[in-house]
């Protein structure tokens, strides 16, 4: 019995990953998609049950480590192309610009806060930017647990910046693909906060793609429903692409 | 028949798929209404403007074309009785230009808007295009201008020469609207008088970037060499009381102009500054102005979600000639100013934002206090809320003050499609 114990553990501690494994996996089976184009349309649904629809174009560069990113608002009318361009950065600030058609404006964005709300959505900046595992802290190893009828690797990371709006992030990771299935994000005073619901993933060119995501916020009811539509990936776009004159284009 | 019927439609279709492919409309219509608690005798003192504007885009590859068109009509310019007209119903061409896209170059002819600044309440440099003062005068409102433009792309930043070709004359409503400034016996002649020939074209060099540094830095320089966007006015007459006739006049300067935001975590530092030489002027010296000041932007304050933006901005104006005309003859209102401001966004689904703040005179001990209130509504209607008081000085005739003591509300609401 002793033996059979002691082989399971052993077993176990061989298959067992750790956190910091299952958070590089994950952002694997996501990454090689160079870049991509496609129209977002986001639901926001209110705690009676209301509904606001927001549509968006967004182009990304996939970089080594830091994407690029250029998103142009489509509706509500009144802010009908008004564009957001962002570097991000690891070790420091992301530069961030916002250009306002009406004033023909381009300006500065201070980016150190990231929990501030995206388009008064339950998404805040901070959800939206690419995952890079470097922007977390791991311990310990991941859970096997399961979700629904798919196994799945409990991860938890907690976020580097101060600026955060999180203390930690606990992510439901399907064991085979590494595909992140669920996501529950804890606030500062370290209570749940919102949960993210991954939706259907496409596989383009033999890279996953997420088509669909559901942010219920726990503490107020509001929940919002982002979905990507008509995505193409290696279309051949450069830095060029994403310089500051786009924004005026 | 039918089969050169069926052809002559399949031309059809392809032609407007072709034109039309990648054609995009935009504007709003709105309605305005402000009323004057404080206002000098003989004004209006409430105000309706209905409001329109269009935009339209056609895209075809790296070629584009743009228009923008802009029209207002005013309550009392319908009214059978000319001497309530305002004279602030008007229909007007802002924009309308081509431009191509190359790699790392782009080229656009025609009438266009061009913003150039950091600074939140007053924009020193941003002088390529002329306001409307038949609009809002508490707001920014500007006239397109005909200009050729020639831009290079670096890596990081970009540099462009600008052949602006015309300066719009600005015409002013009459006595009757609450912003014309001037007393009743002057009466204002729109034509714009110029110091040079009427075709000399203003020349623009600019050279703006992006400094990827530990702090981040956005920078641009602008050497200009032609019409000065500050103008004067003269009489034809001596100004006792008599009927006159006043004049817009332009003259020719060499302009050096700067630009900066400065991201210091979540504070911008921002600083305008610019100094011009004038090209011989009977009545303008050269002169400087220096802008500078921060927006610090606070997450999550009072509730989650909520951004408060705390804003401060100091202005200094100053004339290298006590001979000439100083900035009191010259209208200029941030002369020695301090602007204090906060900026609460709720961050919800109707961008929901309430603004307020001060602008200090220190030289001639004038205030001006206003508070706005922007939401939106049914996903297309925008609401805009305002309030301003504004104390002018006492013992100086400042452009505060020929606007005698004010205080207004205003409501405009538009739909935008």
């Amino acid at each position: 019995m002793k033996i059979i114990i002691l082989s399971l553990l052993i077993i176990s501690s061989i298959f067992a990953l750790s956190n910091h494994e299952v958070a590089s996996k994950s952002d694997a089976a996501m990454s090689g998609f160079e870049d991509s184009i496609s129209k977002l349309t986001m639901t926001l649904i209110n705690a009676r049950g209301q509904e606001k629809i927001r549509t968006m174009k967004m182009k990304i560069l996939e970089g080594k480590e830091e994407d690029k990113s250029l998103m142009e608002f489509l509706s509500p009318a009144d802010v009908k192309g008004t564009k957001f361009l962002s570097y991000e950065h690891v070790d420091k600030d992301d530069d961030q610009w916002l250009y306002l058609p009406a004033l023909k404006r381009v300006k500065r964005i201070a980016s150190k806060n990231k929990s501030g709300s995206f388009m008064g959505s339950e998404f805040s900046y901070e959800d939206l930017s690419a995952f890079n595992v470097k922007k977390y802290r791991y311990s310990g190893d991941a859970t096997i647990s399961k979700l629904g009828d798919k196994e799945v690797y409990i991860s938890t990371s907690i976020p580097i910046s101060k600026y955060s709006g999180y203390t930690k992030l606990v992510s439901y990771v399907d064991t085979k693909t590494f595909l992140v299935q669920k996501v529950e994000y804890f606030d500062r005073k370290n209570k749940l906060l919102k949960t993210s619901y991954f939706g259907k993933y496409n596989k383009l060119d033999s890279v996953y793609r997420i088509t669909k995501i559901t942010m219920k916020n726990t503490q107020n009811d509001k929940t919002t429903i982002l979905v990507w539509s008509d995505e193409k990936i290696k279309n051949g776009l450069k830095t060029k692409d994403f310089h500051k004159r786009h924004l005026k284009k | 028949m039918k089969r050169l019927l069926k052809k002559v439609l399949f031309l059809l279709l392809f032609c407007v798929s072709t034109l039309f492919g990648e054609f995009e409309t935009s504007g709003y219509i709105g309605l305005n209404s402000q009323s004057y608690l404080t206002l000098p005798k003989g004004k209006h003192k409430n105000n309706f403007t209905a409001k329109q504007e269009i935009k339209l885009k056609y895209t075809k590859e790296d070629f584009s074309i743009f228009a923008n068109i802009y029209a207002q009509e005013d309550y009392y310019d319908l009214s059978n009785d000319d001497t309530k007209h305002n004279d602030r119903t008007f229909i007007r061409l802002d924009e309308l230009y081509l431009k191509y896209d190359f790699e790392n170059d782009m080229i656009s002819v025609g009438k266009s808007i061009k913003f150039w600044g950091a600074l939140e309440v007053k924009n020193i440099v941003n002088v390529f295009n002329q306001k409307d003062f038949r609009t809002d005068l508490l707001r920014s409102d500007e006239m397109g201008a005909y200009n050729f433009t020639y831009s290079h792309y670096t890596e990081n930043g970009e540099i462009s020469a600008i052949l602006k070709l015309n300066e719009p004359n600005q015409p002013m409503a009459t006595f009757k609207y609450a912003y014309y400034t001037f007393a009743p016996f002057i009466t204002y002649e729109d034509e714009l008088q110029k110091s040079d020939d009427n075709y000399k074209p203003s020349i623009y060099l600019s050279y703006s970037g992006t400094l990827d540094t530990e702090y981040a830095l956005d920078y641009a320089f602008i050497y200009e060499n032609g019409y000065d966007s500050q103008r004067y006015f003269l009489p034809d007459g001596p100004l006792d009381g008599s009927p006159v006739v006043f004049k817009q006049y332009a003259y020719t300067v060499n302009k050096f102009m700067t630009y900066n935001t400065l991201v210091i975590g979540a504070t911008l530092i921002k600083l305008e500054a610019l100094y011009a030489i004038v090209d011989d002027d009977k009545y303008i010296a050269n002169y400087s102005h220096i802008a500078f000041g921060f927006e610090h932007m606070i997450e999550n304050f009072l509730d989650s979600d909520t951004t408060l933006g705390v804003i401060a901005e100091y202005y200094k104006y100053k004339i290298y000639d006590d001979d000439k005309y100083s900035d009191l003859e010259l209208f200029e209102t941030m002369q020695n100013d301090l602007f204090v401001g906060l900026r609460y966004s709720l961050n919800n689904a109707n961008d929901t934002n309430i603004i307020g703040g001060a602008i200090i005179d220190t030289e001639y001990d004038e205030q001006t206090y206003y508070m706005q209130f922007v939401s939106r509504a049914y996903d297309s209607f925008k609401i805009e809320i305002d309030y301003y008081y504004i104390e002018p000085s006492k013992d100086t005739l400042t452009p505060n003050a020929l606007l005698g003591r004010h205080q207004r509300i205003a409501l405009d609401i538009s739909y935008y499609f």
